[in-house]
């Protein structure tokens, strides 16, 4: 119970910082608050929300994903470059869902199964799968996605009569159930177990190299969903569209609560990470500072929100 | 058995020799290498071509070295801002000491690159140890804030350096190496080696036991800046100019490094010796596959498929060692 209340205290938190900063840019900035930049937002928050879903399972469960901008990038150019060979899309949503899941689990399985640190594993199998699919489309990637996709990620489109495109009532679908995952059903207890203590799930008859298998799949599923999504926001394959996903994921999962050490944490928290991200990254660049300058600035931001509220604690507390 | 094991280990790490137990595959690739490179290219790993050779893969070596220390000290230590870190020492050496300053003295260069590999460590350390925010974010901040302020001073690669600071990439590019080595093994004569190690395997232990736990994962952080100032200073003497994207892209190719030599994630386990040899094996790998004239796609391929294999074999002989102790103690 006291663990919930915490999680919802530090995602509540994150909510009211992402609502503060858009409140400020509002005033602050000429047409921040209009229609179109606030949809814009909504649809790069969702997108980095839905490439956290891995992220944050996986550090709940105690482990960390280098391997989803390596898996969005293979999802783009793979999907992109079948659907131009002609293929018929499901089957090209269901070649690469079903590859990405597959390096997930071997992602999963190497790391829980041995003992290794999934950063280096992750990082590792994400190497070799980008310069696999490099070395396949020689490094030029061709191809483009459907227009249903591209409408479904489209800043001007719209959904079932709302004013925002497919990917936002859709990301609040998956992030009711990612929710309901972890807080309803027996995975979710032992996401939570293995994260906590790992010792004691096993003694408690988890496994939990079954556990870092399947958790590692769903999130190369989620990243290449995003990979795939990706491809129609940007309208052309790039194996490097991931790359600011790697410590962006990261990022919104710590600023929305969760603990990288593990046992701790829930998704509607990434969410409000993933929005605060978006904001401030607006934001800057609303200011009209110089790239170099709005890294600089996300930088110290992340320092001081995560010093605010997401410390661990210290050692003494813990004997 | 186990505790001669145990204690071979570490009477091996007092003589410097103790990185053959610890440092998994990493040696032994580390021949097979060589001797493939030896083999391939002749010249180029002629004892004439020693110094060039160092220095082209000193970088690395001490982005892997620095990266070590904050990574011993166990509970995700972790420093990923060493590759900005290098690339922002780079730039301060080159703009404000040599051009707007005009000083080419060694004796304020080589202080004023560690200095500010210090202060970016001390930064780091106090982030993540004492404020304690998750060491990869913190020192995620660290490395944004350090990319965006190098790209703000310097948008474009310029400047030259002194020719004595090019020779340390050439003839006596073994002296920067040797002296990141040599304050190493003073550390490790100090008390404070044994505390690090001992707050890296259990910190709550350590703590229990009255060592000052965040003020040695401080000093770690502070370390791993200090030797990111000298791998700064390395990378500023093999490219002669300040360059403001050859830095930050050391990062994770290091943290690599780390981990083939051996060095656990976890903390508490591994040294700087182990370290290097993983550097040195990536760098072989990257030279051999470049000679060998393989497309970069080949070269990404095989680099993350010995990473993997690497760390997958040391992990099983771990097991094994591990599960042989097990079988003792019973």
């Amino acid at each position: 119970m006291n663990r919930l209340t915490t999680d919802q205290q530090r995602a509540l938190g994150a909510l009211l910082i992402a609502l503060a900063l858009h409140l400020f840019g509002t005033v602050m900035i000429e047409g921040y608050g209009s229609a179109f930049s606030l949809r814009a937002m909504l649809v790069l928050a969702s997108l980095l929300a839905l490439a956290s879903v891995g992220q944050t399972l996986v550090i709940i469960l105690g482990g960390i994903d280098m391997s989803i901008p390596f898996v969005i990038g293979f999802a783009n150019v793979i999907a992109a470059q079948l659907y131009g060979d002609g293929m018929s899309f499901w089957l090209v949503c269901l070649i690469v869902l079903s590859l990405a899941t597959l390096i997930g689990a071997l992602n999963g399985t190497i790391s829980g199964g041995l003992g290794i640190h999934p950063l280096i594993v992750t990082l590792g199998i994400g190497t070799i799968i980008q310069g696999a699919v490099l070395l396949w489309t020689a490094g030029f990637p061709s191809g483009s996605a459907p227009p249903a996709i591209s409408d479904f990620v489209s800043i001007g489109g719209s959904a079932m009569g709302l004013p925002v495109p497919g990917i936002v009532p859709s990301l609040v679908v998956v992030a009711i159930a990612i929710t309901l995952l972890l807080a309803r059903t027996p995975y979710g207890r032992r996401v939570y177990a293995v994260g906590s203590n790992q010792r004691a799930a096993v003694l408690a008859l988890i496994s939990p190299l079954g556990m870092w298998t399947l958790t590692f799949a769903i999130s190369a599923f989620f990243a290449a969903v995003t990979g795939i999504l990706l491809l129609g926001f940007t309208g052309s394959a790039y194996a490097e569209v991931g790359q600011p996903y790697l410590f962006q994921t990261i990022a919104a999962v710590v600023i929305g609560g969760t603990a990288l050490v593990g046992g701790r944490g829930s998704f509607l928290g990434t969410v409000a990470g993933a929005l605060v991200l978006t904001e401030l990254n607006t934001l800057l660049i609303g200011f009209g500072l110089k790239p170099s300058v709005v890294q600089a600035a996300l930088g110290l931001v992340i320092i001081l929100l995560v010093s605010l509220y997401a410390r661990d604690p210290h050692v003494r507390t813990r004997i | 058995m186990s505790g001669t094991t145990t204690s071979n280990a570490k009477s091996g790490k007092r003589l410097g020799t103790g990185f053959l137990l610890y440092a998994g595959f990493a040696p032994l690739l580390f021949v097979i290498l060589l001797v493939i490179n030896i083999y391939l290219n002749p010249a180029r790993f002629s004892p004439a071509a020693w110094g060039t050779l160092i220095g082209l893969a000193a970088p690395l070596i001490g982005a892997a070295i620095a990266s070590t220390p904050a990574i011993l000290g166990g509970r995700g230590g972790i420093d990923i801002s060493v590759g900005p870190l290098m690339g922002f020492v780079n730039a301060v050496v080159v703009l404000v000491f040599i051009q707007m300053l005009g000083i080419t003295s060694p004796f304020i260069i080589v202080p004023a690159a560690l200095l500010t590999g210090l202060a970016g460590g001390v930064v780091n350390g106090f982030l993540a140890a004492v404020l304690r925010i998750q060491p990869i974010v913190a020192t995620l901040g660290t490395y944004l804030v350090l990319l965006g302020v190098t790209l703000t001073i310097l948008p474009s690669p310029s400047g030259t350096v002194p020719p004595w600071l090019t020779q340390l990439a050439g003839t006596w590019a073994i002296l920067p190496l040797g002296g990141v080595l040599l304050a190493w093994w003073l550390i490790c004569r100090l008390p404070y080696h044994g505390q690090l190690m001992a707050v890296g395997s259990d910190d709550r232990a350590a703590y229990t036991a009255g060592i000052p736990v965040t003020k040695v994962r401080f000093l770690s952080f502070a370390i791993t800046g200090v030797f990111a100032g000298a791998a700064g200073l390395m990378l500023t003497a093999l490219i002669g100019s300040a360059d403001p994207a050859v830095g930050p892209t050391y990062t994770l190719i290091a943290i690599s490094a780390v981990a083939l030599g051996g060095v656990s994630l976890a903390g508490g386990r591994g040294g700087v010796i182990g370290a290097a040899i993983g550097a040195i094996d990536i760098f072989l790998l990257q030279s051999a596959l470049t000679y060998l004239n393989v497309s970069t796609f080949i070269l990404q391929i095989s680099y993350g498929a010995i990473l993997v294999i690497a760390i997958m074999l040391t992990a099983v002989q771990e097991r094994l060692i591990g599960s042989g102790r097990a079988g003792a103690s019973k």
